[in-house]
């Protein structure tokens, strides 16, 4: 499938992100607001910043469900994966970890999301776990040993100030007015999760293994029959699912620089909007990650607001997201998932 | 009809009989088979972190059963579990996702003090205007929460927003915008905390049978009553069979002429209401007034666990929830008295949720160790 392709079949969804932000835009204008003032070239590189541990996090879902499987556990994933970068970087890193040290972290991170993706992967696929239910466990046990590992650490639920990554600057490239200090002088994470979204397309759509995710998650008896094994798929899309949003979690905690542990933890919610990201991008990894950015938007509104002297209560500003969300179900609730997701799949022999 | 045919009915009888007795029993063992698997492991997590386990399991005991005020705080807990158990069971049942219980919970517990509030200056003090007051208040949180639930519930009939992500958001959002209301606008005069006004004192539930603050036998009679309504709801009418068949068989209850739509919403409401019932019941036994929703605990979380835990069965709610509210007595004895962390206890009810969520796990393990002969 080609890009312009895929694009035709989306249009009806990007026609309709075109009309949420004319509509903004017109009502911005029409109550005077000054539109400048709240869209300027930091709004930009923030909401990328924070569009980056959901697109993460979107991407892998997307790949667990469209190869038949509903990953619901990520937001459980990225507790572990911020709490795990965390304790690590504290750990090798001692009171004033360095950039290499975060590094370090997340690759920490990576592996132990692995770890507990493929324990995951082999009760959904192998003990037929119920996916729903298994997938909320996961989320409380996150909330639960997440903080747990804070309490360990540093006898509270949330991190002294630890590091965050710096910015990645790109020379020449990064004089580009508009463009240079939004793509080539902030987070190298922003530039990775921009890359990987179109690999990760590339790979769904044009590769032999991409197909087979597809046909797991469509016609898993088709698959069996020309000798691909069902199981082995979904085994590798669900334990990339884990890993992806550990690695959300971990990008996450990187940028933010501490951890937060109370509450619903700093995650906050992040996985499910990172799937319904990939609900509301039509189980495309690019669209995923537009719809990432908007969600990223739409968390990062708030500073914008406070810029141009619009006093919002913080604590309203910040349910935008969530309310987003909601509205975005609504309107665009109905997608087609994947015909077998939710099923196991029992091979004749 | 011939002897032979009566026979045959007969053996199917009692091998339905035997099939069901056999289900529930295997679903009791697998409900204590998740919990006490998800204890070891906590158990073994507590070890692995320095703690010395012995002590552990000795504090979880006694703070759960260790004398009349540990058992009065477990009973306190108890009710909680109970009421959100069973909102969650209704939907669940139903084969609706309610997420959402402990957003309904907090709604429904926020409007029972502002409507106490806002109408004690109309009626008189004392008994009567204390009944007076909690029925207005109870009436308040079931409104409000059955209304809040009501709303996924349409967006998932008419638009067909999945209900799993849009009650999530929804706690969310409940817990925002109260939090702002005790914050800002609502906050009692002169409250240096983000807390509403206390309501009246008048206002509360006799000290029966345990003398102990925050809780009241009246509170468990609620709960034990709304348990008993439901059941019957839920098993004996026929508004409760179409529903669990709407949730299970869609396309029967449709073609038996039930209205799928609509009871996706009905189910979602009266999920609410006994959720809001719930908030009802914490915003007076406990509460007295109403915080800031983001330091509240998490009951409505939780309950998702007493439910799967009963296999969503109305009636299997109230032993869940007595295990629950054992469970978190014991946490906060554990908070307390020993320096092991108290989110070990969250953590553990994971795992009771996932482990229920893989019965697989366990009838394989009874084939391969041989215990239960040959069940399955």
């Amino acid at each position: 499938m080609s890009l312009a392709d895929s694009l035709g079949g989306n249009r009806v969804r990007i026609a309709g992100v075109a009309a949420l932000v004319a509509a903004a835009a017109v009502a911005a204008v029409a109550m005077d607001l000054p539109l400048l003032g709240i869209v300027t070239v930091g709004f930009a590189e923030r909401s990328l910043q924070a569009a980056t541990p959901i697109a993460l996090t979107a991407i892998g879902g997307l790949y667990a469900e469209k190869s038949g499987v509903f990953n619901i556990g990520v937001e459980g994933f990225m507790i572990f994966g911020a709490a795990t970068a965390a304790t690590t970087m504290w750990i090798i890193g001692g009171g004033s970890p360095g950039q290499s040290d975060i590094w370090l972290a997340i690759l920490a991170s990576v592996l132990v999301s692995l770890a507990f993706a493929i324990v995951f992967a082999v009760l959904l696929i192998r003990y037929e776990a119920d996916q729903i239910v298994a997938g909320l466990a996961l989320w409380f046990i996150g909330l639960g040993f997440g903080p747990f590992m804070a309490v360990l650490v540093w006898d509270s639920r949330n991190s002294p100030s630890l590091e965050s990554i710096n910015d990645l600057t790109i020379p020449v490239l990064a004089d580009v007015p508009v463009l240079g200090p939004i793509l080539f002088d902030t987070s190298p994470l922003v530039l990775f999760t921009a890359v990987l979204a179109v690999a990760a397309w590339k790979f769904l759509t044009d590769t032999r293994y991409g197909y087979w995710i597809q046909a797991a998650g469509e016609n898993p008896e088709a698959l069996d029959t020309a000798g691909v094994s069902v199981t082995r798929v979904r085994y590798a899309a669900v334990i990339f699912s884990g890993v992806m949003a550990g690695l959300g979690g971990a990008v996450l905690l990187a940028q933010a620089g501490s951890f937060t542990g109370t509450g619903d933890t700093m995650v906050s919610g992040r996985g499910w909007i990172g799937i319904v990201a990939y609900l509301f991008g039509n189980y495309n990894p690019i669209g995923a990650a537009v719809a990432a950015l908007v969600f990223g938007g739409l968390d990062m509104l708030q500073i914008q607001l406070q810029t141009v002297g619009i006093s919002v209560p913080n604590r309203l500003v910040n349910l935008f997201p969530y309310a987003g969300v909601v509205v975005v179900l609504t309107v665009w609730g109905s997608t087609r998932t994947p015909s077998a997701v939710g099923e196991p799949y029992e091979s004749e022999e | 009809m011939s002897a032979p045919s009566e026979r045959l009915r007969e053996a199917v009888d009692r091998a339905a009989g035997h099939m069901l007795r056999a289900s529930v029993l295997e679903r009791l063992a697998i409900a204590t088979a998740s919990t006490a698997l998800a204890l070891a492991i906590g158990v073994g997590i507590v070890a692995a972190a320095g703690y010395d386990p012995v002590q552990f399991v000795t504090s979880l005991i006694e703070g759960a059963v260790g004398g009349r005020s540990a058992i009065a705080r477990t009973l306190r807990f108890s009710t909680l579990f109970i009421l959100t158990g069973v909102a969650v069971a209704v939907a669940f049942r139903a084969g609706v996702f309610n997420i959402g219980v402990q957003g309904q919970f907090v709604v429904g517990g926020f409007a029972t003090i502002m409507s106490i509030i806002w109408t004690a200056p109309l009626l008189p003090g004392g008994v009567v205007g204390g009944v007076g007051l909690l029925i207005i208040g109870f009436v308040a949180g079931a409104v409000a929460g059955g209304a809040y639930a009501a709303l996924p519930g349409a967006l998932k009939a008419y638009a067909d927003a999945n209900v799993i992500i849009t009650t999530i958001m929804l706690n969310f959002i409940a817990t925002g915008v109260v939090g702002w209301l005790v914050q800002g606008p609502l906050r009692g005069e002169g409250n240096a905390a983000p807390n509403t006004e206390r309501i009246p004192e008048y206002v509360s539930f006799p000290s029966l049978v345990f003398d102990s603050s925050g809780f009241s036998v009246v509170g468990l009679g609620i709960a034990l009553v709304t348990v008993a309504a439901i059941y019957v709801v839920m098993e004996r009418s026929r508004f409760g069979y179409d529903m669990v068949t709407s949730g299970h068989q869609e396309s029967a209850a449709t073609y038996s002429g039930v209205d799928a739509e609509r009871t996706v919403v009905t189910t979602m409401a009266l999920s609410g209401v006994v959720a809001g019932i719930a908030g009802s019941v914490f915003a007076v036994m406990i509460m007295g007034y109403y915080t800031d929703p983001g330091g509240i605990a998490t009951y409505g979380f939780d309950a998702i666990a007493v439910s799967l835990l009963a296999a969503n069965n109305p009636l299997g709610i109230v032993p869940a929830g007595l295990l629950f509210g054992g469970l978190d007595s014991a946490g906060t004895h554990i908070g307390l008295y020993t320096d092991v962390p108290v989110q070990l206890i969250d953590g553990v009810i994971g795992l009771v949720i996932l482990f229920v969520a893989v019965p697989e796990l366990f009838r394989m393990a009874a084939q391969r160790t041989g215990l239960g002969g040959e069940r399955r």
